[in-house]
């Protein structure tokens, strides 16, 4: 046994190459394996386009009966639809390991670091260990309700993805309603979890469902409101719609365009978190009051689809945050006449248009992921606010601010008809603004590290 | 007690009863709570204790004098140094020892980390009670430094059994005094840093200020005694008001609760005494190490214990406020009677008239607020 | 809740400052080293050896320079240590020491033990790892019932005593130590009769440990005081089979005593002969 210390302490903490290669290739083989798949199939899962592609490839769709055409196209669908949902479930995966990693350096300590290089492989034998534990249903707990409601929670988050346009041409449905399509699925979310609270038979489980409940309920008037705010200046509710009536640089986004939209993202920020029930609003699942809340009684798979879905949300309002305020998708320099050009005249479009989408893909995806990590962080931050304050803060701060700022908006845009150079002015002073803020945080922060007389020291990371 | 409740509680008004423990994140340690609660309303929370009780004071009859002090450290675990002097001092009572000065600074020292250790333990678990979780992981990260030092003073790391029927087991190891220095020189820094990252904020205060109050004179009444009762704004310390050991000798202030955000003696007066008292004990190590007397670590103590007939009270101000050890010898080497009187006890009864009207998650913040530890209320 | 402008706006300004500071707080230590020491295999030298001198890990006894004064084992307060003096067969002035158990699974790494010892024979160790399957393995026999050590005869003149390198001892009997270990049976192998003589004042320490709550044999023996608990017999002292031993000690023909104490010992446990 001391021996056997002995050698692994003489074994160093560095990861072997082959591991770190292996890392690499998956941790961002795998997203890119997904976002490719995404990339091809949402704009070949339209019905012209998959004509197109398929005669291409030498199918001759017109020969065809309607029905067969529509099985084919249902077919593609399905395959676009599996694959979105893979993505939620491994990007929910990799939050969590990232998130872990994040906050054991806020607290001073090392977080995942064995399975794979970083602990990157820990999700995945988390995930199976999950899926390996015993399915447990308590013995005098609704059992069929106990067992739906992980599905409606799941159904609840996956719907959103059929709205959440992750580039130019990339969405798996344009709705014209897209936003209020997302709020309207996103409030499934809620209806598995008061199911999962009450069906457990659990005291613990039914504050957390009721909590859960209050919670989501008050805060979609105020997301409401507050996403009505970016409605309102592009005028319309579709995803796509929204993100082209912004530009791609920083002075041409809703937030900057417009202070009260600011305000607004605020506004909705804190209610996104609050309808994930991300700290400081985790009241629903508040470890320290109820011990687990509406999870209390889950293991094994359902608390898997539960955990997936907390995680999975972060990308989810990260995404929507993005689309709304912060330009989606816009790449610089590619203006609807660029993507419209290097579609070309063809059936199918050209190259240039593969590569613009992925640039598209690309602003995207960092764009989300940079917002991600700001819920990740103020996650391990802040204490977490108490069930009245909570109801609070909604009725009295969010709901009152958020009508003001819808008032002001119309307003704003009113001006804005009036005088275009407001919007753009606006645009330069609050990013200047924003610069001047960051430089201070970022000033703050290096001022915190030498207070206490640490240094900089990224070696262990 | 359970059949009681019951019969109390109004079915027709849709009111249940939680059992808030025996196994619950936030009863720190094995405790009960019977909580009537009208959804999230508490109509009482009923403190059900004993759950740890292991006989310690028994053990106390079965055990020669020097034995005892190993189980002391079990009194209460998180903050072992000051059941070791307590009971020390009892029975130096019992004999009529004098203590050399430098043991008498050596206690101090030792003492005043120890309470740092434990208030840090204190803090971080109310703040990770409250919902964050990265503060208590900080206070931990700046214990395990005390624990080390401590660790390199008596050679363990929680039960310490450093202090001896008469002196203290170990004198300075080397350069020992030169790494609590800097240690202490870096932790006044981090005490800024931590009220800066979790005391002052918006939501910790609105969580906690006008938080199930306990105005002073209740305090006085239930017997609440060290923090909990100057968060009460009770001015009264144990090292100051009836000094023992080297504690005369050092210039402190006792900090007391002003209702800092609220009003005195609510949650938040009771979290932040704790802050300023680790300020305070920081400095009260600084001085000792200053002045530290040369001389025996021990005092002349004969092998085989045997006090005459007496009894012996000893009071000293644990980082748990006042702990009293009552000792009683027949003559023999084995004590007739060992009588330990903690904090924690006394902040249980209190709970149950506190409680009417808090919300659950303000009862998680009471507890934690009164810092109790489970094997000092149960011993 | 606000009742006035002035608390309302002044809510809104103290989160927006304390989440400031938090914020950058935590962001700050992004950038600083983590402190965790991963242990046991990433650290950069065997843990025991980052710890103090001080640290209180296991016992170890030289039984070089053991007196057999049994000091350690009337100042444990639980007692785990168990010692028992005999006088040589051969040498009928020389004490020797048959037994000197100290049961680590129930020590509390007081170090109480450690100071009343004359030699500094025994002391506490930097060694803490000793993961066993079965708990009767950490009971570490210092003295080997077939060969027992003389006691040390303390030179007053002498101005230390020679000690072995402190740890060296448990190390050794750690490294023999797989964690799944069969458990040791702290009986006789063989009947009493053909016992040799070296074994004969093991079988009566044995025996009289097994009958300490008897009281019978214990003054007799000289054997632990009644409130020291023997530590190696646990099932012995259990079993009420214990007072038939007591009784096989006080005749003078030991043979009942290794047939009770097999009685009283775990069934599962197979008899092997001793090993320490």
């Amino acid at each position: 046994m001391n021996a056997k210390t002995q050698d692994l302490s003489a074994r160093s903490g560095k990861t072997a190459r082959g591991v770190l290669l292996a890392t690499l290739a998956f941790g961002f083989g795998l997203p890119t394996v997904l976002l490719a798949a995404v990339l091809v199939l949402s704009p070949v899962s339209k019905p012209a386009m998959l004509v197109a592609a398929l005669r291409a490839v030498g199918v001759d769709l017109s020969a065809w009966s309607p029905n067969a055409r529509y099985v084919l196209w249902a077919v593609v669908m399905v395959v676009l639809a599996l694959i979105i949902v893979t993505f939620a479930a491994v990007i929910s995966g990799m939050t969590v390991w990232w998130e872990m990693r994040v906050s054991a350096r806020m607290q001073s300590r090392i977080g995942y670091n064995r399975v794979g290089a970083g602990g990157y492989f820990q999700w995945i034998a988390d995930a199976v260990k999950l899926l390996f534990k015993e399915d447990l249903i308590p013995a005098d707990a609704d059992k069929l309700l106990f067992r739906a409601s992980p599905y409606f929670v799941l159904t609840g988050f996956a719907l959103v993805f059929v709205a959440l346009p992750f580039g130019e041409s990339l969405i798996a449905a344009d709705l014209n309603v897209g936003i209020f399509y997302i709020t309207a699925v996103t409030a499934l979310v809620v209806v598995g979890i008061l199911i999962a609270g009450w069906s457990s038979n659990s005291k613990w489980a039914l504050f957390g469902g009721m909590r859960s409940a209050a919670q989501v309920i008050s805060y979609e008037i105020p997301a409401g409101l507050s996403a009505m705010v970016p409605v309102l200046m592009s005028g319309t509710l579709s995803m796509q719609g929204i993100t082209r009536s912004q530009g791609a640089w920083p002075w041409e986004w809703h937030a900057f365009t417009n202070p009260f939209a600011l305000v607004a993202f605020g506004i909705f920020f804190v209610s996104q978190l609050a309808e994930g029930n991300r700290t400081p609003f985790d009241l629903p699942e508040a470890e320290s009051e109820l011990v687990a809340g509406y999870l209390s009684e889950y293991s094994g798979f359902r608390f898997a689809l539960f955990f997936l879905v907390e995680f999975g949300n972060l990308w989810v309002m990260s995404a929507i945050a993005v689309t709304l305020f912060f330009g989606g998708w816009q790449v610089p320099f590619a203006g609807p006449e660029v993507f419209a050009a290097a579609r070309g005249a063809g059936e199918l479009p050209g190259a240039t248009w593969w590569g613009l989408q992925v640039a598209s893909m690309l602003v995207f995806v960092t764009k989300t992921l940079l917002v991600l990590n700001v819920v990740v962080w103020v996650r391990w931050t802040l204490p977490r606010i108490r069930v009245d304050q909570m109801m609070s803060l909604c009725w009295k701060y969010l709901v009152p601010f958020a009508f003001v700022t819808f008032v002001a908006t119309l307003l704003w845009e009113i001006l804005v008809a009036r005088a275009p150079v407001a919007s753009h002015v606006a645009g330069g002073a609050m990013v200047a603004a924003m610069v001047v803020v960051a430089f201070f945080f970022a000033r703050q922060t290096r001022q915190n590290i030498s207070a206490v007389g640490d240094r900089v020291d990224f070696t262990n990371w | 007690m359970e059949k009681l409740i019951l019969r109390r509680v109004d079915r027709q008004n849709e009111e249940m009863i939680l059992n808030f423990g025996p196994q619950h994140p936030s009863t720190h340690g094995v405790i009960n709570f019977l909580v009537e609660t009208d959804g999230e309303v508490l109509k009482r929370a009923t403190p059900d204790v004993g759950y740890l009780h292991r006989s310690i004071e028994k053990i106390g009859e079965l055990v020669g004098y020097p034995g005892f002090m190993p189980y002391t450290d079990r009194v209460d675990y998180v903050a072992a140094m000051f059941a070791n002097e307590g009971y020390a001092i009892a029975v130096e009572k019992l004999l009529k020892l004098e203590v050399p000065p430098r043991a008498q600074w050596l206690r101090a020292i030792s003492c005043e980390l120890c309470r740092i250790a434990s208030h840090l333990v204190s803090v971080g678990t109310m703040v990770m009670d409250i919902g964050a979780f990265t503060p208590m992981l900080h206070g931990i990260r700046e214990r395990e430094t005390i624990n080390d030092l401590i660790e390199a003073l008596c050679g363990a790391r929680l039960t310490y059994n450093y202090h001896r029927i008469g002196g203290v087991a170990f004198d300075l190891p080397e350069g020992w005094r030169d790494k609590v220095l800097a240690f202490l020189d870096h932790f006044d820094k981090f005490l800024v840093e931590y009220d800066r990252l979790i005391s002052f904020n918006e939501i910790y205060v609105k969580r906690l200020a006008n938080v199930a109050v306990i105005p002073g004179p209740m305090a006085v009444n239930y017997g609440l005694v060290g923090p909990n009762l100057r968060g009460s704004g009770v001015d009264w310390d144990v090292r100051r008001d009836m000094p023992y050991g080297a504690y005369p000798n050092f210039q402190f202030k006792v900090p007391v609760g002003k209702g800092y955000f609220g009003v005195s003696g609510d949650s938040f007066d009771r979290y932040y005494v704790r802050c300023l008292e680790m300020a305070e004990s920081s400095k009260i190590v600084r001085q000792a190490l200053e002045s530290l007397p040369e001389g025996e670590i021990t005092a002349k103590v004969p092998r085989n214990i045997k006090p005459e007939a007496g009894e012996a009270l000893s009071r000293v101000e644990s980082a748990r406020g006042e702990m009293a050890y009552y000792v009683v010898s027949d003559g023999t080497n084995k004590a007739y009677r060992v009588r330990v009187r903690t904090g924690s006890f006394t902040a249980m009864s209190v709970i149950e008239d506190i409680s009417p009207g808090l919300m659950v998650a303000d009862l998680v913040a009471l507890i934690s607020s009164l810092d109790v530890v489970a094997p000092e209320i149960d011993r | 809740m606000p009742q006035t402008v002035r608390e309302y706006t002044g809510s809104i300004r103290n989160t927006v400052k304390s989440f400031w500071h938090g914020l950058s707080i935590t962001l700050s230590y992004l950038a600083r080293r983590p402190t965790t020491v991963q242990y046991p295999d990433r650290t950069p030298m065997p843990v025991r050896d980052m710890l103090p001198p001080r640290y209180r890990g296991f016992l170890e006894v030289d039984t070089a320079i053991c007196t057999g004064c049994q000091a350690c084992e009337r100042a444990c307060p639980i007692g785990c240590i168990q010692i028992s003096l005999e006088k040589d067969p051969a040498n009928p002035k020389q004490r020797v020491v048959t037994q000197f158990d100290i049961d680590e699974a129930k020590c509390m790494f007081c170090g109480l033990c450690v100071e009343p010892c004359p030699t500094g024979s025994i002391q506490h160790t930097r060694e803490f790892e000793a993961t066993q399957r079965h708990i009767r393995n950490l009971v570490f026999r210092w003295s080997d019932p077939l060969k027992p050590f003389p006691v040390y005869k303390v030179d007053k003149n002498a101005e230390y005593y020679p000690r072995v390198p402190l740890g060296s001892l448990v190390r050794a009997r750690l490294e023999t130590l797989a964690w799944d270990r069969a458990a040791p049976v702290f009986l006789p192998p063989e009947p009493a009769g053909a016992a040799k003589p070296a074994a004969q004042p093991k079988v009566a320490a044995a025996a009289a440990a097994g009958a300490a709550p008897a009281k019978a044999a214990a003054p007799a023996l000289k054997a632990a005081p009644t409130n020291g608990a023997p530590a190696a017999e646990k099932p012995a002292v259990v079993a009420p089979v214990g007072a038939p031993a007591a009784d096989g000690v006080k005749a003078p023909a030991p043979a009942k005593a290794p047939a009770a104490e097999q009685a009283a010992a775990e069934p599962a446990v197979t008899l092997t002969p001793e090993t320490k």
